[in-house]
């Protein structure tokens, strides 16, 4: 895949407004083709907002939103064709088997019958769902209902992936595949934007990181600018977030709860 | 048992309504005056009905006349027990099938310090709550008023009672069916494989299409004065039958048979207690529900080449359409679609071979066909469009982010109305043709306006099945607004009346159905009749199939939910 000239993603001046809370505000963001971006904050503070609004599951209230060098609000289904998205607690359908919703996805995005079925046997099997397939969804555990879900983003082969806590409730096995697809989908030019709390994994995985704190991006950069960003050389992503975001304080918290 | 604790869960059952009502979220402030307005409201109208009975018996001139009222009136209190009984059965009942496949609903809270016993009785009691209550307070509020005004404040005070004690003895009788429901369900289709889906669609409309019959049988019309009449001249006969006895113990204290009274009160108290101790063991037992895991396939994955792609649906819509006739066939909760028309395919079979009473002449059987040619397929049209968007529920995100245009949407979802509604139409035709053996003429005709209906009442019900659709699944998937499903069910009921307008009126001027007085009209061709309908109903399938789209693109632009 030939990755273009343009950004994989370009958010200007974006804000949006729910009554007298303001989830996201004013933000300017540029993703490059082939990168895993990490959208950092705490609980809140706009992710899963932003994550939305990329798609167009949230109408902005101001600002502009180019994806993939389509203007989001102008097709959005041009959009959506080329985006592959978990959101934070999949709601599946759960009266259709683990198989069933697979094909249905795949017919949705116009896989095409035998590359859908090949791909879905290669996932089913990478992610250990095999055997299970075939058995409603409604009994599944959640973390068996996260892989059908992230399978469903991978299945048609999407150019940019966003990922709402894509890891929650894998097995290590599964959260390894997963990590690994993950690096070898961005060096085809794959752009992977995704929002976690699991910060060690963040550090690891990501190529640049934003850190959002209510509805403003805080810092952005790789871990060294962000280290400069908050003067902390040689430290790790949890002091950095928790200095900018500033809940660094949380030892007198812990004691004042232990009182 | 702590009582606080089976407060505050009760509490939390009348509050999962906040989400159901749709209202907003933040700030939440609960209006008391609404919340208390629906059995203020019985209190107030079980007042004024009783004042107006009480007036009527004391002015009544006639001592014979008013010996027989005040005889009935006696009567009726001994009635009312059983009478609640039965009713709040029926409720409590319908309440759990409408929560039949909600987990969330049925979980209690089992990681927190709540024993079983706190746990049932705050199931028991909350299953209560709604209708069944405010039925009570307006039956309390009448029997309170009257026997005041008749000098009866004792029988008042007993009868109310014992309405209560029925109503809590009924709710516990439906705890202990949910819990058996779930465990007898659950081990049923364990033990099916793969036949379990079918097993559960075939199984849920058999119980809910007899429960309905029964319900149907119970309060209408002359069935009810039936119903009443016959408890109270049965329960004497039935008197060993544990769930008579309240009413034997109020019988026994109008009677002034006070050691009888004393004898079946406590055994009906000793009744209930044992019912609620089998009703706690069991939810102990079997309460934490588990899903079991149907599996419907093994083995290897085997695409299909789409039927619906031959006939002109893009892979997408035909995924939709496939999903959703899973959708209708696997979820309880749509299944009510096909209740309605097997209701009325069976309601009129059983008038027609006389269960309910004399069965139907020649010309009634008539009018039956036209009944059940037009009826279900109209109803199961209008009905599925409202349902339809908002049966998605949650994974409704699926269509915000995914290709969905508003065309497709709106073309797929229409189609599998159409195909679920004509089916119905069929098979009730092909039943009523063999009861009433019709002219090939009016047999043509009437499915032709049957298919009419479904086109028309169909793009009318998915337009607002689009603009209505309520997303919200706990504590029981809503689907549409309850002002958007009463609005556009009357609309459909209003557009059907006009388009079937000229079929009527041929069928009166041609005498086809009797009337008293002939109509003073030239006859009216069978052909022009369903062609001006046809007209009426293409025009109006045209309008609100536009609506529906534009409806569909607002609906996938605003996709916030």
């Amino acid at each position: 895949m030939i990755p273009s000239v343009e950004s994989a993603l370009k958010l200007r001046g974006v804000s949006k407004r729910y009554e007298d809370i303001v989830a996201v505000d004013n933000i300017d963001l540029d993703v490059e083709h082939g990168e895993i971006f990490g959208l950092l904050g705490p609980n809140g503070s706009g992710k899963t907002t932003t994550l939305k609004i990329i798609l167009g599951l949230v109408k902005p209230d101001s600002g502009s939103v180019n994806v993939l060098g389509i203007e989001a609000t102008n097709d959005p289904i041009a959009v959506k064709k080329q985006v592959g998205y978990v959101p934070e607690s999949p709601r599946l359908y759960e009266f259709l088997t683990g198989l069933e919703y697979l094909d249905f996805i795949g017919d949705i995005y116009g896989v095409a019958l035998s590359e859908k079925k090949t791909r879905i046997k290669e996932y089913l099997e990478a992610l250990e769902l095999e055997g299970r397939e075939g058995d409603m969804i409604s009994s599944y555990s959640e973390g068996m209902k996260q892989k059908i879900a992230l399978i469903s983003a991978f299945l048609h082969k999407p150019k940019l992936l966003l990922l709402d806590e894509p890891l929650s409730g894998l097995d290590p096995r599964s959260a390894r595949i997963v990590k690994d697809l993950l690096r070898k989908l961005t060096s085809q030019g794959v752009t992977t934007i995704m929002s976690t709390h699991i910060l060690e994994i963040a550090q690891a995985m990501c190529d640049r990181l934003a850190i959002m704190y209510e509805g403003r991006l805080l810092a952005l950069g790789n871990m060294e600018e962000l280290r400069q960003k908050a003067r902390l050389p040689g430290s790790d992503l949890e002091d950095i977030f928790l200095k900018l975001t500033g809940t660094e304080d949380v030892r007198e918290v812990v004691e004042a709860l232990l009182k | 048992m702590n009582w606080k604790n089976v407060l505050r869960l009760i509490s939390v059952d009348i509050k999962a309504g906040r989400l159901i009502r749709g209202q907003r979220l933040r700030r939440y402030r609960e209006s008391r005056v609404f919340q208390y307005l629906l059995y203020g409201g019985a209190c107030l109208i079980g007042l004024a009905i009783g004042i107006g009975i009480a007036i009527f018996c004391t002015v009544v001139p006639d001592p014979q006349l008013k010996t027989l009222l005040y005889q009935s009136t006696r009567d009726l209190f001994v009635s009312f027990p059983t009478l609640v009984l039965i009713f709040s059965v029926v409720f409590t009942m319908m309440g759990q099938i409408q929560r039949m496949g909600v987990r969330a609903s049925l979980q209690p809270p089992y990681w927190l310090p709540i024993t079983w016993k706190e746990h049932t009785l705050a199931s028991t009691l909350a299953n209560l709550i709604g209708v069944p209550l405010a039925a009570l307070i307006l039956l309390s509020s009448v029997i309170a008023t009257v026997s005041i005004f008749l000098g009866e404040t004792p029988i008042a005070v007993f009868t109310i009672f014992a309405l209560l004690a029925s109503a809590f003895l009924a709710s516990t009788t439906t705890e202990i069916f949910r819990v058996l429901q779930v465990r007898f369900v659950g081990a049923v289709y364990k033990s099916t494989g793969k036949a379990a889906v079918w097993v559960r669609f075939v199984g849920s409309l058999l119980f809910l299409v007899v429960f309905y019959i029964v319900w149907f049988a119970f309060t209408s019309g002359a069935s009810s004065v039936a119903l009443i009449e016959a408890v109270a001249g049965a329960q004497q006969a039935v008197w060993f039958v544990p769930y008579v006895w309240l009413g034997m113990s109020l019988a026994a204290f109008m009677s002034g048979l006070l050691v009888q009274t004393m004898l079946f009160l406590l055994a009906s108290l000793l009744f209930i207690l044992a019912l609620f101790y089998v009703a706690a063991k069991l939810n102990a037992k079997f309460g934490l529900y588990e899903p079991p895991a149907i599996t419907v396939s093994r083995g290897i994955y085997a695409p299909k080449v789409g039927f619906l792609g031959k006939l002109g649906f893009s892979s997408l819509e035909a995924a939709v359409i496939r999903k959703d006739f899973k959708a209708f066939t696997r979820r309880r909760e749509l299944m009510y679609v096909f209740i309605m028309p097997l209701v009325f395919i069976l309601m009129p079979l059983m008038q027609y071979f006389g269960v309910y009473g004399r069965p139907v002449q020649p010309e009634g059987s008539r009018f039956l066909f036209a009944l059940m040619l037009l009826i279900p397929g109209a109803m199961m049209a209008a009905m599925m469009g409202l349902m339809i968007i908002g049966e998605e529920g949650e994974p409704v995100w699926h269509f915000f982010s995914s290709p969905v245009t508003a065309r497709s949407l709106v073309k797929c979802k229409y189609a599998l109305i159409i195909i679920f509604s004509c089916v119905a139409t069929l098979v009730c035709g092909v039943v009523g043709i063999l009861i009433a053996r019709p002219s090939l003429d009016i047999a043509v005709a009437l499915l032709a306006e049957s298919m009419l209906l479904i086109f028309a009442l169909g793009a009318v019900s998915l337009g607002a099945g689009i603009t209505g659709a309520d997303f919200t699944e706990v504590p029981r998937p809503r689907m549409v607004r309850p002002l958007t499903a009463f609005v556009y069910m009357f609309l459909c009921m209003v557009l059907a009346s006009v388009i079937f307008f000229p079929l009527l009126l041929h069928a009166l001027t041609t005498g086809y159905i009797p009337t008293p007085i002939p109509v003073p009209l030239p006859k009216i061709d069978l052909y022009i009749a369903v062609s001006i309908s046809a007209v009426m109903a293409l025009i109006t399938t045209f309008v609100f199939y536009k609506i529906a789209l534009k409806n569909a693109e607002e609906f996938l632009i605003k996709a916030e939910i």
